[in-house]
């Protein structure tokens, strides 16, 4: 069967893809079709969920839910997107590297991957919030730190397993140099194992950012983050629910859809990485 | 045993080191100490004196061990904001965090265990499809969110339980489950795949052939043999409730390190942030050695 068929027959990846595509054209198309997320009506705030002109309502300030949740969705992809590439360029590279040359170097980075593998993401994202600033650039960089060594880690081991194989040995007896090696024969076989990490490190990402947002520490008014809208939203729990479960909503989507897709892939690609993902906590 | 010990002389060393980042990415952001604790009239002088009599004009390094010797001798120096003692905060607030994450610690396994062991056993029915989906969406939950769902009908709609604030159990309930939610949806799926592995072996159709009862294979034989390496890795649960714990105390108002923690960042209150952080970063660094320990124990091979 070809790649593409086994994909279809594939329950989870085709769930997780439709769930995604559906998040992903609300957060390209939602904000041409709501309107500005910032406008104020203080007269009209805290609509229900269908009051006319406002499809999911209005927010304290009555400012557009629809319009602010679309919104939040670019900001969650777009934080999703910067740090997943950032970390499965630097991870990649440093974990083939460290896999491949050992010795006194590969002891040096897995030194530095078992040192800030002892951080929580979240701890390092307050640290870099508390010494850069709040904002969306000290969230890209935390995540995108942490996430770099998550992968790294995984890229090394499964570079150490495959530089034992026999292919390998031979294209090294055969006198090929080194970056011959690792970029046609290492390479292909490591590049699948961290696209599928990496789809677990984009939920990562996103429930990061949202759970900082919360917080406060992330994207600052009057950029509508999801999880800044959960915050906001707490306060008025009890006179309209919708304005923190809308986004709450959007944020199980994106979240769901990413697992999804990595289940999917992952079976699709490699039943064996089953173990190496579950170990990794996500978050 | 020689891996054990290169494995704490190794986790020395990442103390050290990480309780230095701390210090150091503290000490060289960008905020100026003078222009929290001087009035804005001070001159450049009283700035320079300032700095000389709290010790800041010394070399970072030098800055370092004065600040872990004086923490030795239990002094944590003061709050920018309200000059209290660190030292005597710390010590309530560690305990109550303490009992937050031991409650989810405990309810990760109390509730994950035997579900995952359900769903392996009556696999592919409606019930292993239920608890699976179950925990997928317990993966994808945000738990800020789960919170505010939590705090909606326990304490709004039915009000049974608290919404935040600290007292009896009662005040427990909801921040420690909200806590051990993805860990629970964790130990399902991964005591569900070790029991499945397990099951697949071939003494568990010895025993089967020897007589035993189904319920006591389960119990004694593939329970034991599949829960070894996952409760030898709690310590790894231990560095995420320790995250999270960050978002969830600050939801309930539960007055432990996290909430202390983000508090201070949001003030820029940096003698405080300086310690609650490396409480933390101590205990998750811990937790990594009491899990690769834990692993090394129970896995013959890596003991050599």
């Amino acid at each position: 069967m070809s790649g593409f068929r086994r994909a279809r027959k594939n329950k989870q990846l085709m769930a997780g893809a439709a769930v995604g595509a559906f998040v992903v054209l609300l957060g390209i198309f939602g904000p041409m079709i709501f309107g500005d997320y910032a406008a104020q009506d203080l007269f009209n705030g805290h609509k229900p969920v269908g009051t006319p002109g406002h499809f999911f309502g209005t927010d304290a300030l009555g400012r557009d839910l629809a319009a602010r949740a679309t919104y939040g969705i670019r900001i969650s992809l777009l934080v999703a997107i910067a740090v997943t590439a950032l970390a499965v360029v630097f991870g990649t590279a440093i974990g083939m590297i460290a896999g491949y040359v050992k010795g006194t170097l590969d002891g040096f980075i897995s030194f530095l991957i078992d040192f800030i593998w002892g951080f929580p993401l979240i701890l390092v994202a307050v640290l870099a919030a508390a010494s850069i600033g709040s904002g969306l650039l000290p969230v890209i960089l935390a995540v995108a730190f942490v996430n770099t060594v998550a992968i790294a880690r995984v890229v090394r081991g499964e570079v150490l397993a495959i530089s034992e194989k026999d292919f390998v040995v031979a294209a090294r007896a055969g006198g090929y140099s080194t970056l011959r090696i690792i970029s046609r024969h290492i390479a292909p076989n490591v590049i699948p194992v961290a696209l599928v990490l990496s789809s677990y490190y984009v939920a990562v990402a996103i429930i990061a950012e949202a759970a900082l947002s919360f917080v406060g520490l992330g994207a600052q008014p009057p950029l509508p983050s999801l999880g800044q809208m959960v915050s906001d939203g707490r306060n008025y729990m009890r006179i309209n629910v919708w304005e923190s479960t809308i986004p709450g909503i959007i944020i199980f989507l994106m979240v769901l859809s990413v697992s999804l897709i990595g289940d999917g892939l992952r079976d699709l690609l490699d039943p064996r990485l089953r173990t190496a993902v579950e170990r990794t906590s996500a978050k | 045993m020689t891996a054990i010990l290169k494995r704490v002389a190794l986790t020395l060393v990442l103390l050290f080191a990480s309780s230095f980042a701390v210090f150091a990415a503290i000490r060289l952001s960008g905020g100026d100490v003078t222009a929290a604790r001087l009035p804005a009239s001070a001159t450049a002088a009283d700035r320079e004196l300032f700095l000389q009599q709290v010790g800041l004009d010394q070399p970072i390094v030098r800055q370092y061990f004065t600040y872990l010797g004086n923490m030795f001798r239990g002094d944590l120096g003061n709050s920018l904001t309200n000059n209290a003692s660190i030292s005597a905060l710390a010590v309530d607030k560690m305990r109550n965090s303490l009992i937050l994450g031991a409650a989810a610690l405990v309810l990760v396994f109390a509730i994950g265990i035997p579900l995952g062991l359900v769903a392996a056993l009556r696999r592919n029915s409606w019930v292993d499809t239920g608890i699976t989906s179950f925990s997928v969406a317990g993966m994808a939950i945000p738990n800020f969110w789960l919170a505010l769902i939590l705090i909606y009908i326990f304490a709004i709609q039915f009000q049974v339980l608290p919404a935040a604030g600290q007292g009896g159990w009662r005040y427990l309930v909801l921040p420690s489950v909200v806590l051990a939610a993805e860990g629970v949806a964790l130990t399902v799926r991964m005591t569900r795949s070790a029991v499945l592995d397990t099951l697949g072996n071939d003494f568990v159709r010895t025993l089967r052939a020897a007589g035993l009862s189904n319920r006591r294979i389960y119990l004694k034989h593939v329970l034991r043999n599949s829960l070894l390496p996952i409760v030898s890795l709690a310590g790894l649960r231990v560095g995420q409730i320790v995250g999270y714990a960050l978002v969830v105390e600050v939801i309930f108002g539960w007055p432990g390190v996290g909430q202390t923690l983000v508090n201070a960042v949001l003030r820029r209150d940096y003698p405080v942030v300086q310690f609650f952080a490396l409480v933390l970063v101590v205990v998750v660094t811990l937790g990594n050695l009491a899990a690769s320990i834990g692993y090394t124990l129970v896995n013959p091979r890596l003991r050599k």
